[in-house]
């Protein structure tokens, strides 16, 4: 189980995947908003996303969990 | 006894032993324990010859009735040596003896504030190196001497003018303390190598002091000095990469400021099209990319080298080579704050810039930069002071400044990109965007009371955002000559090459020590 965390503050601006969905290493699975820039968050490894931890227009920090994905 | 040469020199034979036992076997074997080489072999490691200067210092070791029991050699390694073919003053305390501490038990200090180290790249006009390893003050020595002595007594100021005069480049290596840290930061780039710790005082004195009990990596361990505090420039894994990164800025630098940099070997063309800037600038202008892979693609290749990388993270600060010149490099960059420019981004920038100032190199500076950063912790770390004093540093630096308009310029921040006062050249990129602030943000701002009273608020709002998108086209300014010049971006090294060549015949002409037409800092 790998947890994807936030690389800085900001806020959640798009959720791409749905949980269960399958994801390649380095696909984008969620975009943060964060002094108007997007910052795309990427997952870790190929697998399954076990779970979303944040919605859209959360807001987040560094650090902050985001989401869990299975191998 | 008569003087014989055979009994002469196996006196000096038995003065050197005694000086390359350095503090005895069982010390050498703890500081080899703890990972740590000791300063003579720091000094074997980085330079290919060394001449020492003081072997024989040294002082009587005593028993408790005050008889000499035996001799041990100073607390202190320094010399003449060779660096990469470079002559260079080179010391560093032996951790060994006293844990480093300064030589109050001789008539003259080797190293440290005004030791003969100092005195040595001074009168000589060359680099200092430096392995910082030392627990500074040491309260024995008073006991020693017979009385107290302020510190006062003693002057830095050796120190301080040599700043102004060669490159200093200093190694953390194990612990550095007291007035050793002091010494340490007193240089134009710093390491610290993984495990080492710097301080003002250690665990016990916080202890003493506060009531507190805290882990001394913890209170200034290398991490937090490279990446919080920014005391020192680079972390390093380890003692080797100390020395390989010592080496390499020093190949960027000068003997001393009456000399221009060493030029670099031209084998990279100087036309080399940079194609690789249209992959790395995306045409989403909210999406971020690295600012250092479009640096690296102007510049020679491989000549690229970071200072400061983990902290003031807005700002990427490094050295590189252009057509051979050694320039420093300053880059926003979008990954981090939006490249908006903090207290302590501003800070790395202006001893950057001095640094470069100081040494002729001429600063390319990357701009994609929404501003001084806003919030209340960047209102509390002083944004506006520190960004003003980065103004400063650029104003005051005495090199040609050659600014390339990737993306963002708005606000503030952009008078610490140029230098109007001087030839003020910007070359700006089809990607670049500028205006006093960013359309958004600008419109509610300034439009708020005429967009409340609209009878379509959202739509008068709209309408003004898009007069004012359609005046913010940078070409408009580009035919008026509100921007030097606009280019493909993959002629920017080819069309940078030229100028920093032309420019060094100014150079040439305006070497040794800087001016300083302003004497104090706001």
């Amino acid at each position: 189980m790998n947890d994807v965390t936030a690389e800085l503050t900001g806020s959640v601006w798009k959720v791409l995947v749905a949980e269960g969905a399958r994801v390649e290493a380095d696909e984008e699975i969620m975009i943060l908003e964060s002094m108007k820039m997007e910052i795309p968050v990427v997952a870790p490894l190929a697998g399954t996303v076990a779970a979303l931890l944040v919605a859209e227009g959360d807001p987040v920090d560094a650090g902050t969990p985001l989401a869990r994905i299975a191998e | 006894m008569s003087f014989t040469w055979k009994s002469a020199l196996e006196k000096l034979a038995e003065h050197r032993r005694i000086a390359e036992a350095l503090g005895g076997p069982e010390r050498v074997r703890r500081q080899h324990d703890q990972g740590r080489q000791t300063i003579r072999e720091r000094i074997e490691a980085i330079a290919e010859t060394f001449t020492e200067v003081g072997e024989f210092a040294g002082f009587g070791v005593r028993d408790a009735s005050g008889a000499e029991v035996g001799r041990l050699s100073s607390s202190y390694v320094c010399g003449l040596a060779t660096i990469d073919g470079r002559q260079v003053a080179l010391g560093g305390e032996d951790f060994t003896v006293r844990a480093g501490a300064p030589q109050t038990y001789l008539d003259r200090y080797k190293g440290g504030m005004g030791g003969f180290v100092e005195d040595l790249a001074h009168s000589y006009r060359i680099p200092l190196v430096m392995f910082m390893e030392g627990i500074g003050g040491d309260v024995s020595a008073q006991d020693e001497v017979g009385h107290s002595y302020l510190v006062s007594s003693m002057s830095w100021k050796r120190s301080l003018d040599l700043l102004g005069e060669v490159p200093v480049l200093v190694g953390v290596l194990g612990s550095a303390a007291g007035g050793t840290a002091g010494r340490a930061v007193l240089s134009h780039f710093s390491v610290i190598s993984s495990g080492s710790v710097m301080f003002a005082g250690g665990p016990p004195v916080v202890r003493r002091a506060l009531g507190q009990e805290v882990d001394k990596h913890e209170l200034g361990g290398a991490a937090m000095h490279t990446s919080v505090s920014g005391a020192i420039d680079n972390l390093v894994a380890d003692e080797d990469e100390a020395i390989r990164q010592i080496r390499t800025v020093l190949g960027y630098l000068p003997q001393n400021v009456w000399e221009l940099p060493p030029r670099g070997d031209r084998t990279d063309p100087v036309d080399r099209s940079c194609d690789a800037i249209l992959d790395i600038i995306p045409e989403n202008r909210r999406r971020p990319y690295r600012m250092r892979d479009a640096m690296a693609e102007v510049v020679d290749r491989d000549s690229f080298f970071e200072m400061g990388p983990e902290w003031g993270r807005s700002v990427i600060t490094a050295f590189a080579r252009i057509d051979g010149i050694p320039v420093g490099l300053i880059g926003n960059n979008p990954m981090h704050l939006a490249g908006a420019l903090d207290a302590s981004a501003a800070e790395k920038q202006i001893r950057f810039t001095d640094l470069c100032s100081t040494f002729h190199l001429p600063i390319v500076h990357f701009v994609d930069v929404p501003g001084f950063m806003v919030g209340p912790e960047a209102e509390r770390g002083g944004v506006v002071r520190w960004g003003m004093r980065a103004i400063q540093a650029l104003v005051e630096a005495e090199v040609p400044v050659v600014t390339i308009h990737v993306r963002k310029a708005y606000g503030m921040a952009v008078s610490a990109t140029s230098d109007p006062d001087d030839l003020g050249l910007r070359i700006a990129w089809p990607s670049a965007e500028w205006g006093d602030m960013p359309i958004e943000g600008g419109v509610e701002a300034g439009f708020r009371r005429e967009i409340e009273k609209a009878d379509d608020p959202e739509r008068f709002r709209r309408e003004v955002e898009e007069r004012l998108l359609a005046a913010s086209d940078p070409w408009k300014t580009v035919e008026a000559f509100g921007m030097e010049m606009m280019i493909d971006p993959r002629e920017t090294r080819r069309v940078a090459a030229q100028f920093l060549n032309a420019s060094l015949n100014g150079m040439r002409t305006r070497l040794g020590p800087r001016e300083k037409p302003w004497s104090m800092r706001p």
